[in-house]
């Protein structure tokens, strides 16, 4: 037996173990043992994919009722990799579990459904067949459905949430299911490798592929097909949610990679101007949405949106310059994909296990009325920190160092050999540009408004550092946000071979060191270099190296600002007038909203926004008591793409009763009517 | 009998079946149905006798004694029997019934109802069913054939009665002669089912009238009509979407 | 269930039946009379235990025979007959048997009633049920498809007063309905029965028996044939529920008492298509088989239509179970009209796993009337929480229905489009593909709307001596039900079997 099949079937028991245990265990026991076996689930996950991505095989067949239907599970190398996602990712919300879970987030359903949904996860990355892909899909939908579901009686908007997560869920199964089958038929059998023997320009495959991709972003929370999210992952629990961002939005990322790269390397140019241009619109508005949100988790759903455009946006532009020619810089913005897909994942499941932490400290998620977090809950507050980084792309981080190669991949595409693809290429620049820069803001907000400054209500006042458990897994999860952003080498060469495209390194990409992208700017004396000849347009960056300096830097700024205050001695300051900084109250610091106006002043048609101010007056209209102000942002797509269709469909519906109307003589005349017709079609 | 005399027999019979059709089309809600029921009932069984003598399968003259004696007397007898409310199991208590809801008698005779229609469309459905019957009639070998669009015609009138038919009763008789159409096809294209099959349809026949009688009776029970011809069958409008 | 549990038994039945040419006979008669021995111990009984229990045995005994008649009909076995040829057992009546009898058991143990066994209606009721179960034995071991037509008429029969069974205006409104629409659409079958006798008998051969015709092919006239068998077809799709001819199915659904609904919706419907079955294999055997593979395609996607439609905005719990079994049986004539392998052995697992599921959740709307005293959609909350012995398996069963996984229904629904991808029916596939979504959105936001969620503040009034049955029935049945419908799809070992009875109807590979 060989290792993955080992592994496959560890996971797979473990898992079903773990579902049963759920069920049958006193509510104590649960509490200890569940989050245990979901733990152990995780690694033996990262196990064998790890296994898989170092090129194992191995295969675990599961037969079906129907004659010659058989669902074959075996990761190949990019399986293996996204196995190792998903398993980490597992091992974190397990942990964090252990405190963290609580409630109806602890009950026996729950805690049934949670194994079910990462054995469906996994599933899905090591499925080697259609139907194996399509049943695991599944699992995970309806059990993911379940964990949004938990805490249905307290909240009613967790019911409204779960039903338009299973609507779009059902939507990307039936559509996946459609192009799936389309391929399948087309080709003749349901494996991959069958698949992998489709003509790329034929029609079937071009329509197959369409309705995948369109299955697969809806899966990944793209826009237009985003509306589940910004829903579904607030009202989940803090370690689904957490589950969901990281590694169940990657299902789609995956179903995208496994599509384009995998199986149909050499198709058409549009399938990735199609992802780019989806990508795009998901990064805009994604973060966009996420800058002016106040809801902290909701803020984290949205930003979900923004980094899974971003890998669309990679992914996209890869198969585009790829298709036109340009081979070795698709393979880099390959890469940029692969360690886009890993630094969001390892960043986002730090932000929303800390943003449960914040929600369990302080029984808040409204950004507006915290604050001051940074003292009380230190730890919580450290690895939020350094996630923020990681989501918006600044140093030191692993969002950096993908973000960063994307963007040189991007700059460096086309070029004057094809300005068409400059073109784009060039428009893509200016989507991550402007991505990065808002998301900056969004984070800044997010962390400043949340972890600084003074609490804004009791609840925030009252905070307290949360258990062991929820700290382990948050520090452990932000040591991997830094570890990706500052030794990316090795994380950088897996991707690579995940992904299959040895031949960048042939060509000059050293990428063990760093992310020196040698196919697009060899560095000086390199072997790319060598090899192309081109001359050294050097843009090599050391993550490790930048690191050093950073800290370096921090080292000077602390020591000039220890001495300046050894030579500034103290004062106290005795104001006869205060300017107001006498009576300093919370309500004087910046809000989230607050702190997002320009944004929404100047994103005000997109984000549709709606305000009002009400003024209560004394009795000379001059004389105001209080004033209040509302500001609520819709979702235009929500606003103009969905409730229209779902009133027409209710409209469709209403009319349709009006066929039922009771009358035994329209039924009558409806058997009559179809009996005349086909005698009169038979006697023909 | 020759071929001749018997083709002559059997075109005479099915005339009077696909009369009696148009009989009952014809026919205003006072009056009866029994007579043009049993006439049509008796014709099919003559016409069973006659293929019987003319095949000489003397076992259809047992089916045609069975056919007389079911659509001949009891189906028509049953169906415009009221049956009292001790033959139907179980009326529902009166309780069921909203106090305020008076019965709805509509006028017997429904006034300015005009007959052309109805009888321009069972010409219609005559010519139609010439048209169906077209090429089951080049298969069929013998003295029927040329009568086998009676069937056919009877078929589509019956189901036409029944699908216009106001009241359960006249729904009933469009039943029947639906079911004396296809019983009919059934002797003029085939000389008979098998009789095992034969004997469990009349079963059946004889059964569901049974079941719609009570049915019926319920009805005029729970909806309180006591009109002749039993409920309007548009009060029937509770279940709907 | 059926094959799960009975498997050792019916293996044990089998290695009897390979002994003598007695035992499957035996067995037939067994299955057929069983259910009318019940009936006529109701009535001559009379014993409040006996009107108890006297349907749950025979839906055990049709389950039994069904094992052990399919175990050894399948798999190369010899098919058997009896009754000089009137009834034969091939693979595919096994199967029906074992569909009748499983469903059955889940509809009539879940529907289990000492309140009503006590009633003085109580031994009518189960004498009904009784005669019901034999009628759909029959309908489906009989060879001669007059006796088929016979038996299928004698299933309205005996539900005629199981529909109207509740009384009152709406009960006996829907009866009528059901009445005279089905044994009118039944009646063109019968119909096209007569021309197709009549066009075997100008081939020389006359003749009803379904395995003659289709071993013998007499050389019939084509345009005579495909009347007769399209107006077959047809009639028996009224029963089937396929639309235009539906207009019965709702109304008898939701009137019906709810083990009766669950018979008629899981079983009934799958007898009638049973007949449409065999028919479809005629037309493909003496004809090209293109008339009725369009009818099966044009009714089953009619259906998913009308069942899309009106479950979009439907107010009423009972009414919507009924939409779903229209859906499900469009589903399942689309599935034979595509009529590869593929799609054949996915129709019959869904007939299977569909009338488990449907009898499952027919049984406890059944109990959420009894407790909530309403079957109106909008009245009903937050049942997981008011009563969890209703909400729970309530919730399980429609989410079953629904095509979720571990359903089995969602294997047979996405084998479904790929084999008619395969056989040139993108489009078809299209529509169901939309129409599903559309059918899941709607029924999916009422089930939500009635199980999920806070429960609405109880009133403090006595609970009915019918909800306190209710709330303490046994859920044993509808656990094992649905059981079966999830684990029926990975039911490998079945899959023998499942080919043999896809071999009697054809299908090409």
């Amino acid at each position: 037996m060989s290792g993955v099949r080992l592994g496959l079937l560890t996971v797979l028991g473990l898992a079903l173990v773990a579902a049963v245990a759920g069920g049958a265990l006193g509510t104590a026991a649960r509490q200890r043992v569940s989050p245990l076996l979901g733990a152990l689930v995780g690694a033996a996950a990262v196990w064998t994919g790890a296994l898989a991505w170092s090129g194992g095989t191995g295969r675990v067949v599961v037969g079906t009722v129907l004659p010659g239907v058989t669902a074959a599970y075996a990761p190949d190398r990019l399986g293996g990799a996204f196995l190792v996602l998903v398993g980490g990712v597992t091992v974190l919300a397990s942990v964090w579990a252990f405190d963290g879970a609580r409630g109806t987030a602890a009950s026996r359903t729950a805690w049934v459904a949670y194994p079910l949904f990462v054995l469906g996860l996994l599933g899905v990355m090591a499925a080697a067949d259609v139907v194996a892909f399509l049943l695991a899909w599944e699992v995970m939908a309806v059990a993911s459905a379940v964990l949004v579901l938990a805490d249905h009686a307290r909240r009613p908007e967790v019911v409204g949430a779960g039903l338009w997560y299973a609507g779009m869920t059902q939507l990307s199964f039936l559509l996946v299911l459609g192009g799936f089958a389309v391929l399948a038929s087309a080709a003749g059998g349901t494996g991959w490798s069958d698949l992998a023997r489709l003509a790329p320009d034929a029609g079937a495959t071009g329509a197959g592929v369409g309705l995948l991709l369109l299955g697969f972003v809806t899966k990944a929370g793209a826009v237009p097909v985003h509306v589940w999210l910004p829903r579904a992952h607030p009202e989940a629990p803090s370690h689904v949610s957490a589950l969901m961002s990281a590694a169940m939005v990657k299902a789609g990322v995956y179903g995208v990679l496994l599509v384009v790269v995998r199986l149909l390397p050499a198709g058409p140019s549009w399938w990735g101007l199609a992802l780019l241009v989806v990508g795009s619109a998901s990064a805009v508005f994604g973060i966009l949405q996420a800058g002016v949100a106040a809801d902290l988790k909701r803020l984290l759903a949205y930003s979900t949106t923004e980094n899974v455009g971003l890998i669309l946006v990679a992914v996209g532009a890869a198969q585009v310059t790829t298709a036109r020619g340009d081979v070795e810089t698709g393979h880099v913005l390959l890469v940029a994909a692969l360690l886009l897909t890993f630094g969001h994942a390892a960043a986002k499941s730090v932000l929303f296990l800390t943003a449960g932490s914040v929600l369990h400290a302080t029984g808040l998620r409204d950004l507006d009325r915290l604050g001051g977090l940074g003292r009380t809950m230190p730890w919580t507050c450290g690895a939020f920190g350094v996630a923020a980084l990681g989501a918006a792309g600044l140093p030191v981080t692993a969002g950096f160092v993908a973000e960063w190669t994307l963007l040189q991949a991007l700059v460096h595409a086309g070029g004057p050999a094809d300005p068409r693809l400059g073109l784009v290429s060039a428009l893509a620049v200016t989507v991550v540009a402007l991505t990065a820069g808002l998301a900056l803001m969004t984070f800044t907000k997010a962390f400043g408004i949340a972890f600084l400054g003074r609490p804004r209500s009791d609840g925030a006042a009252a905070a307290h550092e949360v258990g062991r458990a929820e700290r382990l897994a948050a520090a452990v999860g932000a040591l991997a946000v830094l570890g990706l952003g500052l030794v990316p080498g090795p994380m950088a060469t897996a991707a690579v071979r995940a992904l299959g495209v040895d031949g960048v390194t042939a060509a000059g990409t050293t990428l063990a060191a760093g992310v020196r992208l040698g196919g697009v700017a060899p560095a000086p004396g390199s072997a790319g270099e060598a090899a192309s000849g081109t001359a050294a347009l050097v843009p090599v960056l050391d993550p490790l190296a930048l690191g050093l300096a950073a800290l370096a830097a921090l080292v000077v700024v602390a020591g000039v600002v220890a001495r300046l205050r050894r030579r500034a001695p103290r004062r106290a300051v005795e104001l006869g007038w205060g300017c107001g900084g006498a009576r300093v109250s919370p309500r004087m610091q910046y809000t989230a909203t607050s702190y997002a106006e320009p944004l929404v002043r100047i994103f005000d048609a997109p984000l549709g926004v709606s305000r009002s101010v009400a003024t209560t007056t004394a009795d000379a209209p001059y004389v105001v008591r209080a004033m209040s102000f509302r500001q609520r942002v819709r979702d235009v797509f929500e606003e103009h793409g969905y409730r229209p269709l779902l009133r027409a469909a209710a409209r469709v519906g209403d009319a349709g009763r009006a066929l039922h109307n009771g009358s035994v003589h329209r039924y009558l005349a409806w058997s009559f009517a179809t009996f005349v017709v086909v005698l009169g079609l038979a006697a023909r | 009998m020759s071929s001749g005399d018997a083709s002559q027999a059997v075109a005479l019979l099915a005339g009077l079946e696909l009369l009696t059709a148009v009989l009952l089309a014809w026919r205003g809600p006072a009056s009866s149905p029994r007579g043009p029921l049993a006439v049509q009932g008796f014709a099919l069984a003559g016409l069973v006798a006659v293929i019987g003598v003319a095949e000489g399968e003397p076992v259809l003259w047992l089916v045609a004694l069975l056919v007389g004696v079911l659509k001949g007397v009891v189906l028509p007898t049953l169906v415009v029997r009221r049956p009292s409310r001790a033959a139907g199991p179980a009326a529902p208590p009166a309780a069921d019934r909203p106090a305020t809801v008076r019965p709805v008698v509509r006028p017997a005779v429904v006034r300015g109802r005009s007959r052309v229609p109805l009888l321009l469309g069972a010409a219609g459905l005559v010519v139609v069913a010439y048209l169906a019957a077209r090429p089951v009639t080049r298969v069929v070998t013998g003295a029927t054939g040329q009568a086998l669009p009676v069937g056919f015609a009877l078929v589509l009138v019956g189901f036409a009665l029944l699908a216009t038919g106001r009241r359960s009763q006249s729904q009933l008789v469009g039943f029947l002669v639906l079911d004396n159409g296809i019983a009919t096809t059934a002797f003029l294209a085939t000389g008979g089912v098998p009789l095992v099959v034969e004997l469990g349809v009349s079963l059946d026949v004889l059964l569901v009238v049974l079941v719609l009688q009570v049915l019926g009776s319920r009805i005029d029970t729970a909806f309180g009509a006591g009109a002749p011809g039993g409920t309007d069958l548009d009060q029937l409008r509770e279940l709907h979407d | 269930m059926a094959a799960v549990l009975t498997a050792p038994l019916a293996a044990g039945l089998a290695a009897g039946f390979t002994a003598g040419p007695v035992v499957g006979p035996a067995l037939v008669w067994v299955a057929l009379l069983g259910p009318a021995l019940c009936a006529l111990a109701v009535l001559l009984l009379r014993r409040r235990a006996v009107v108890l229990v006297a349907d749950v045995v025979a839906s055990s005994v049709v389950l039994l025979c069904g094992g052990a008649l399919l175990a050894g009909v399948a798999d190369g076995g010899a098919a058997v007959v009896t009754a000089g040829g009137l009834l034969r057992v091939d693979p595919l009546a096994g199967y029906l048997l074992v569909v009748v009898g499983a469903v059955a058991l889940t509809a009539t143990w879940g529907g289990l009633s000492p309140g009503r066994a006590r009633s003085r209606r109580g031994g009518r009721y189960t004498t009904l049920v009784c005669l019901f179960l034999a009628a759909m034995v029959l309908a489906v071991v009989a060879d001669d498809l007059g006796v088929t037509w016979v038996a299928v008429e004698g299933t309205t029969i005996t539900t005629a007063f199981l529909v109207g069974f509740a009384g009152g205006r709406r009960a006996v409104e829907a009866a009528w309905k059901y009445v005279v629409l089905a044994s009118v659409g039944v009646g063109i079958a019968f119909l096209g029965l007569v021309l197709l006798y009549a066009a075997t008998r100008a081939a020389g051969d006359p003749t009803l028996s379904w395995v003659r015709l289709v071993t013998d092919r007499p050389a019939v006239d084509p345009t005579v044939a495909r009347m007769g068998l399209l107006l077959a077809a047809l009639g028996f799709a009224t029963k089937a529920g396929l639309a235009p001819m539906h207009a019965w199915l709702p109304d008898a659904h939701s009137q019906a008492p709810a083990p009766v609904s669950g018979l008629m919706s899981g079983v009934l419907l799958a007898v009638a298509f049973g007949a449409v079955l065999r028919i479809q294999r005629l037309d493909a055997v003496l004809l090209d088989g293109a008339a009725v593979r369009t009818l099966l395609l044009v009714g089953g996607l009619l259906s998913l239509l009308v069942a899309a439609v009106l479950v979009v905005t439907q107010r009423d719990l009972k009414r919507m179970l009924a939409y779903s079994s229209i859906e499900h049986m469009g589903l399942v004539a689309v599935a034979a009209a595509v009529g590869n392998r593929l799609a054949l052995a996915a129709m019959l697992v869904h007939l299977l796993v569909h009338g488990l599921a449907k009898a499952s959740t027919f049984v406890m709307a059944g109990r959420v009337l009894a407790v909530e005293g309403t079957t109106a959609i909008a009245d009903v909350h937050g049942l997981v929480r008011s009563a969890p012995r209703i909400g729970i398996p309530f919730l399980a069963g429609a989410v079953t229905l629904l095509g979720l996984p571990p359903s089995g229904l969602f294997l047979t629904e996405a084998a479904l489009v790929v084999a008619g991808l395969r056989s040139g029916y993108g489009w078809a596939m299209a529509i169901v593909l939309v129409l599903l979504l559309v059918v899941f959105v709607g029924m999916g936001r009422a089930v939500i709307a009635m199980t999920l969620g806070a429960p609405a503040p109880a009133g403090s009034s006595e609970p009915a001596a019918a909800a306190t049955e209710a709330l303490s029935a046994p859920l044993a049945p509808v656990a094992l039900a649905l059981a079966a419908a999830c684990l029926l799809a990975l039911a490998t070992p079945l899959a023998g079997t499942l080919d043999s009875v896809v071999a009697v109807i054809g299908g090409a590979p």
